[in-house]
């Protein structure tokens, strides 16, 4: 089956919350995509991210993953196959070592000591965290951390990693790093949703984004298709990336520009200028 | 105009009785008057008596449920837990007046009043502590209860630290289920056993006090750079002061004291269920 | 004679060879910082985490060293007073700080938006009706009219932050200081922030303020300061330093796009072209570039 994620018109409600959080919201996921969540705080995507991996079970409605209903399944067998890494490390990390932090995982899925120092030098290399075992998490810096956290939910090999907000607090270069990871990592088969606002990182990441706007899916396309759509953007007030408003200002003018990163961009305006 | 923030919660409760009216020097005098005579009496009927006091005031200013709800967490396990260990023969050193015997598994075991008197007594001391406690706090809003404590000669740094924990114990609430959808997202499983369930509990308590200790640190910076140590007076913006209803209060907690002496006098230290003296009780 | 309005020019903060170290911290995290700053003048502070932004900043409030402790040398007087000299809570008056992170900032001590704007007055024990009217003032400047009665938890994530920035406003102070403000705020967070920055900026206040967002900064900032690992790498007019893309990306920092699409096209083709560094100005540019 080449879907992994299905959601059937799911209803969300919070307990005790006289508002719904998400109103029929259907998407499907196949295996290898690499997509972003987009939206203001607020509006669902969060709520639609935990729903994917069973933290948050559908009111109504229905989320399959590999063909498992989240509701009826137990969690635990879940979050197997769906990991989460969450937006701050600090909600996180709790043990004294990085090998510790990252083995964690492993251990609850009841791996032998064998498979667990296997799955935590996979993991640290895959984030380039190799050398850290011994150090005490708290030690290292913000980006670093990041890291951590999602090596810690790589070890336990997941098909599908959800990355709720990881660019939030980074620094440009950690962005950077963020984007080629989420996309080596989809290289080497795991399906990648990312929730996120930064929508440079959206435009030189992801190929598929799905804007959510209180409470359902107001859009759902191709990273080109969805970054060009101004109005609906509007409509969930967030502004495409710089270079995408570039573009979009030279074609008003007549000069045929459609681009998304500035590599796509110099590609682009080297051809006018040649030709 | 709403009654503004009470501590334990982050939005407001509108209720305007006379229980919020009252002066929080009151309240906290009663809390501490409260605990001391259930202290000094050694009656489990008493207690409940204070108990039911100060849940009919909490009922009328409706704020009884989170009350009820400690309560039930700490004091009700405690009573049931307490009463069977000390009222049977298990070794509860002052057992001496057999009340009764209770059949368990075809045996005849004696029943204590001993056991049973301070197996009761004690938990529902506490439960006269917590509520009058919690009445206090809430049903004082926060600048009424700074003013209260700077009326009362407290450091303004206690002050603040006291105030400040109350606002974000609901923060670190729901900080900590995101933190346990964290660990459950890694594998944390909640059907195990008693061991790994403290290793779970350290897996959310540790980030949580660690992210508590950040929060502080930085609210600390925030707030220094906003003068707060700044040694000149500070202006508040509610003045403390009694009414006619914190006298009125105030002269009732006076007459049921001089009541309550006499009673000690004449009648003994457990008016009402006549538990006979145990050193510690 | 046609007047012209000149911003004065003279420094209200001088910072000369700064230098300093937590006291646990193994290197120095700033390592002789001089700049200074005019009045009504906006700087920029850049560079990737860990080069000091933070510390700096923190240098102008007194922050460093006076919380902290560790070890200090060099001069930075702001507003006529010299840090190291003037405790935090003097120099609260003349410098308002706002933190990245909004929730961070409400102090826990105010039940309302209202009493929370008003607390740093209540701390230096200002009049009441001073207080009114101070208050009252910095809601509506922020744009929070209506919230007043709202317990500060209660807003978003902008609110909270706009509120943060009343409560700085509140207490008048010369020179106002934001690491990172929108670091953690969603895009329309984001928008609000920048607003009352960009409106605060307008309108002749100083500003020092530290931020990711090159982009949009850009719009705003006389003067940007790059920084990389406690060192001032560059200082200067905002054109010229957001200019300087190979040294932008050496450090960890990317200027803004079109910035860095038109020196790389500058590289390719050795048009000679101006580097743009807003939208605007590039649409400008390669409207003309390319007809």
């Amino acid at each position: 089956m080449s879907e992994i994620i299905r959601v059937e018109d799911v209803w969300f409600r919070y307990e005790g919350a006289d508002f719904w959080a998400l109103k029929g919201v259907s998407l499907t996921i196949k295996r290898g995509e690499l997509l972003a969540i987009i939206g203001q705080n607020g509006g669902g995507k969060t709520t639609l991210a935990k729903n994917l991996n069973g933290l948050l079970k559908p009111t109504k409605g229905r989320v399959l993953v590999d063909g498992l209903d989240t509701k009826t399944i137990p969690t635990h067998e879940i979050v197997k196959r769906v990991g989460y890494v969450f937006q701050n490390p600090s909600h996180q990390i709790f043990e004294s070592t990085v090998w510790k932090e990252v083995a964690y995982g492993p251990i609850n899925l009841g791996l032998s000591p064998e498979e667990v120092k296997q799955r935590v030098e996979w993991a640290l290399s895959e984030v380039g965290l190799q050398g850290y075992e011994q150090y005490n998490p708290y030690d290292l810096d913000y980006g670093k951390m990041k890291l951590l956290t999602v090596a810690s939910v790589l070890a336990m090999k997941p098909q599908v990693l959800i990355l709720d907000e990881p660019t939030t607090g980074q620094d440009h270069a950690g962005r950077h790093l963020l984007s080629n990871l989420s996309k080596r990592l989809n290289r080497e088969g795991f399906t990648v949703v990312i929730i996120t606002h930064d929508m440079r990182f959206v435009a030189e990441t992801v190929n598929r984004v799905v804007l959510v706007s209180n409470g359902e899916i107001l859009m759902d396309g191709s990273t080109r298709e969805v970054l060009n759509a101004f109005d609906v953007l509007k409509k969930a007030a967030i502004k495409p990336p710089q270079i995408v408003q570039l573009a979009s200002e030279l074609r008003k003018k007549g000069i045929d520009i459609n681009a998304l990163t500035i590599e796509e961009a110099l590609q682009e305006i080297l051809k006018h200028y040649k030709g | 105009m709403s009654v503004g923030v009470s501590l334990l919660k982050k939005t407001t409760i509108e209720a305007e009785t006379f229980v919020q009216r009252l002066d929080g020097r009151v309240k906290f005098l009663y809390f501490l008057w409260a605990t001391i005579i259930v202290y000094i009496f050694f009656d489990p009927l008493l207690n409940l008596i204070f108990l039911a006091v100060t849940m009919a005031l909490a009922v009328y200013a409706k704020c009884w449920k989170p009350i009820a709800l400690t309560i039930l967490i700490i004091v009700v396990p405690w009573i049931l837990f307490a009463v069977p260990i000390l009222a049977l023969p298990l070794g509860f050193p002052w057992n001496k007046t057999i009340i009764g015997y209770i059949n368990i598994l075809g045996k005849d075991y004696p029943v204590y009043l001993e056991g049973l008197g301070w197996g009761v007594t004690w938990p529902l001391r506490i439960a006269v502590a917590i509520s009058t406690a919690l009445l206090f706090f809430l049903t004082t809003n926060q600048a009424k209860l700074v003013a209260t404590m700077f009326k009362m000669k407290f450091p303004f740094k206690l002050i603040y630290m006291v105030i400040a924990t109350f606002q974000f114990i609901p923060l670190l609430a729901s900080e900590a289920n995101t933190i346990m959808q964290a660990q459950i997202a890694r594998g944390l499983r909640t059907d195990v056993g008693f061991v790994q369930k403290i290793k779970n509990y350290l897996a959310v308590v540790i980030p949580l006090t660690l992210s508590a200790l950040n929060k502080v640190q930085i609210r600390a910076i925030a707030l220094e750079s906003r003068g707060f140590s700044a040694p000149v007076k500070k202006t508040l913006l509610y003045e403390a002061s009694f009414t006619k209803l914190d006298y009125a209060f105030l002269m009732t907690m006076l007459l049921v004291t001089v009541f309550l002496a006499w009673v000690y006098v004449y009648i003994g230290f457990s008016p009402l269920a006549h538990l006979p003296w145990i050193w510690s009780g | 004679m046609d007047m012209v309005w000149v911003k004065n020019m003279e420094p209200i903060i001088k910072v000369e060879n700064l230098t300093y170290a937590y006291p646990t911290s193994k290197d120095f995290v700033l390592k002789n910082i001089s700049f200074t700053v005019n009045k009504g003048e906006v700087l920029a502070v850049i560079g990737p985490n860990g080069a000091g932004k933070s510390t700096l900043l923190k240098a102008l409030n007194g922050l460093v060293p006076h919380f902290y402790g560790g070890k200090y040398g060099g001069r930075v007087v702001v507003s006529g007073f010299e840090v190291l000299n003037t405790p935090i809570s003097k120099m609260s008056t003349k410098v308002g700080f706002v933190f990245q992170d909004p929730e961070d900032q409400i102090s826990g001590l105010a039940l309302t938006v209202w009493e929370e704007v008003a607390f740093g007055l209540m701390m230096l024990g200002y009049p009441r009706e001073e207080i009114d009217k101070r208050v009252r003032e910095a809601i509506d400047y922020v744009g929070l009219t209506g919230l007043e009665k709202r317990s500060p938890f209660e807003l978003s994530g902008g609110q909270m932050q706009r509120l943060a920035i009343a409560t700085v406003l509140a207490l008048r102070p010369e020179v106002i200081v934001m690491d990172e403000p929108t670091a953690q705020l969603d895009p329309l967070g984001k928008y609000e922030v920048l607003s009352v920055i960009e409106k605060l900026a307008e309108s002749g206040s100083t500003i020092v303020l530290a931020e990711h967002e090159i982009e949009e900064v850009v719009y705003f900032a006389d003067k940007m300061l790059l920084l990389d690992k406690g060192e001032a790498v560059a200082y200067g007019d905002t054109r010229k330093v957001v200019t300087m893309v190979e040294e932008l990306k050496r450090r960890g920092v990317d200027p803004p796009s079109v910035t860095e699409l038109t020196s790389l096209l500058k590289e390719k083709t050795g048009v000679d072209v101006a580097l743009p560094v807003t939208l605007e100005e590039a649409v400008k540019i390669y409207s003309e570039l390319l007809r």
